[in-house]
């Protein structure tokens, strides 16, 4: 047996502090990520946020995030202390809803500023712009790697944990096969919000300079979703190849769980969230400046400000008003479907420990 | 690019089906030629695909698109129709009412007529070989 130099549980602990502090400074930028017309996911005239009453709002939001991030960060220490490594998770969920509610409160500060958005929608009716970056091939890199992988071990013959009375159980193997299926899943999941983003996305604007930077923030997200398959490809492979050491693998990638993270978040940060961090030209600037144009969605379809529910609007995927990236409008049966493949990898996981009928490797 | 107003008091299919008319006259897509699919256009409009259904099915009943079942709407070679006698008639208030509003904000007649005609001459131009 090997003993690691560090107790695996302080790395995970670590890891998960670290997104922790990420996700604290990631809220403090966030109102200055968002759309220049978008505030606190509030439609509002463009030039709110730099009027003395958007900035009063801006400073009491953090100093509420800073009250209730620091509130989270004690009940997540106690819990730690009180339950041991393994609420650490929790206190990042306790984190984040501490920072919705500071979100929350603010976002009822600007409502009373809310203006009337643009109802004019435009479309481009020649060329969609559906990429998915490294086309096909790239998008089932994943799957062949992980099929690769299924291969060499049904080829190879994975080992069985010795049961009681040193009789072979098959439970290393039911864990393999079930461990496949559930990455496998994950795959699915991954690669359906990378069809969706190219596919599915309703874009805010359908041509000019505004248009070339919302496909630039639009591949870019799904660079980093195509970065997420091959990361779950690479633990998935890395666990099932080394046998009974999953504790040593999974410790092994979770530091490049952070500094995957970190980086999507700092590239995400400077685009900003449509790409409107990015420089544009004093046309650009002028044209956006007479009349709120905001993502061109109602404001009374945003539920709490971050759930899109809109019966008449086809897209699946919209651009998040609190946020970089998309969210899902939950009106459409697709966004269901692709929240239900999310959702199936961990129920995989919950069922392999209560079924024993799941398709075992190498069997 | 095709826009349509939300806040507009006419139906949104009777706009979308407008812009594409005036693309399809001004010889934009030819013949043979494929559309967006419904669903493309209504995500790009986020507006519900039977809107865009119901105008392509107008396109359609008026010759200019021909809908086929998994193969979207596809651009049909369109005679020009022989104006009947209540042709005219469809047009004059629509017309009258666009001047008078035009009249109203400031517009010179002289400007109106020279800019009828040339949108006119563009639209036929272009869409003759």
């Amino acid at each position: 047996m090997i003993h690691l130099p560090i107790d695996t549980r302080i790395i995970i602990a670590t890891t998960i502090s670290g997104v922790a502090i990420l996700y604290a400074v990631l809220f403090w930028f966030m109102p200055c990520l968002t759309r220049h017309d978008l505030y606190f996911a509030v439609t509002v005239t463009p030039g709110f946020r730099d009027e003395p009453k958007g900035k009063s709002i801006l400073r009491q939001y953090r100093l509420e995030l800073m009250v209730f991030t620091a509130l989270a960060f004690i009940a997540f220490a106690a819990g730690v202390g009180w339950f041991g490594v393994g609420f650490v998770s929790a206190g990042l969920f306790i984190e984040l809803v501490a920072s919705f509610i500071a979100f929350y409160l603010a976002r009822q500060r600007v409502l009373p500023y809310a203006a009337q958005p643009t109802m004019i929608r435009e479309a481009e009716l020649h060329g969609q712009n559906r990429v998915i970056p490294g086309g096909w091939i790239a998008a089932s890199g994943p799957f062949i790697l992980l099929a690769t992988c299924a291969g060499y071990l049904w080829i190879h013959g994975a080992q069985s944990d010795p049961g009681a009375g040193g009789q072979p159980n098959g439970l290393a193997i039911h864990g393999l096969a079930v461990y496949l299926l559930f990455t496998t899943a994950r795959l699915a999941a991954l690669t359906l919000v990378l069809y969706g983003l190219s596919h599915w996305v309703r874009p805010v604007y359908a041509g000019g300079l505004e248009r070339a930077r919302e496909l630039k923030f639009r591949r870019t997200v799904s660079v980093i979703v195509l970065g997420m398959e091959y990361y779950v490809t690479l633990q998935a492979s890395w666990i099932v190849l080394v046998p009974r050491r999953a504790d040593l693998a999974t410790v092994g990638l979770l530091p490049l769980v952070f500094v995957f993270v970190l980086v999507a978040i700092v590239v995400l940060a400077r685009l900003g969230q449509g790409g409107s961090r990015m420089p544009v030209g004093d046309d650009a600037r002028v044209a956006s400046s007479a009349v709120p144009v905001g993502d061109r969605t109602p404001d009374r379809y945003w539920k709490l400000g971050i759930f899109y529910f809109n019966r008449d609007d086809s897209a699946v995927f919209v651009e998040k008003r609190f946020g970089l990236g998309y969210s899902l409008n939950f009106a459409r049966p697709t966004a269901w479907i692709t929240l239900l493949l999310i959702l199936i990898a961990p129920l995989i996981a919950v069922l392999a420990h209560l079924s024993r009928f799941l398709p075992k490797l190498g069997v | 690019m095709l826009r349509i107003d939300l806040a507009s008091r006419a139906p949104v299919y009777e706009q979308i089906a407008n812009g594409l008319r005036a693309e399809l006259v001004s010889g934009k897509f030819s013949p043979g030629e494929k559309l967006p699919t419904v669903r493309a256009l209504a995500i790009n409009f986020g507006v519900h695909h039977n809107t865009v259904a119901e105008a392509y099915r107008q396109l359609a009943n008026e010759g200019w698109l021909e809908l086929k079942r998994h193969h979207g709407a596809i651009v049909r070679e369109r005679d020009r129709p022989a104006a009947g006698p209540d042709t005219m008639e469809r047009f004059t208030r629509p017309l009258r009412e666009l001047i008078a509003k035009a009249l109203a904000d400031g517009l010179s007649p002289s400007l109106l007529a020279r800019e009828m005609t040339e949108t006119a001459r563009r639209l036929e131009g272009k869409a003759s070989p």
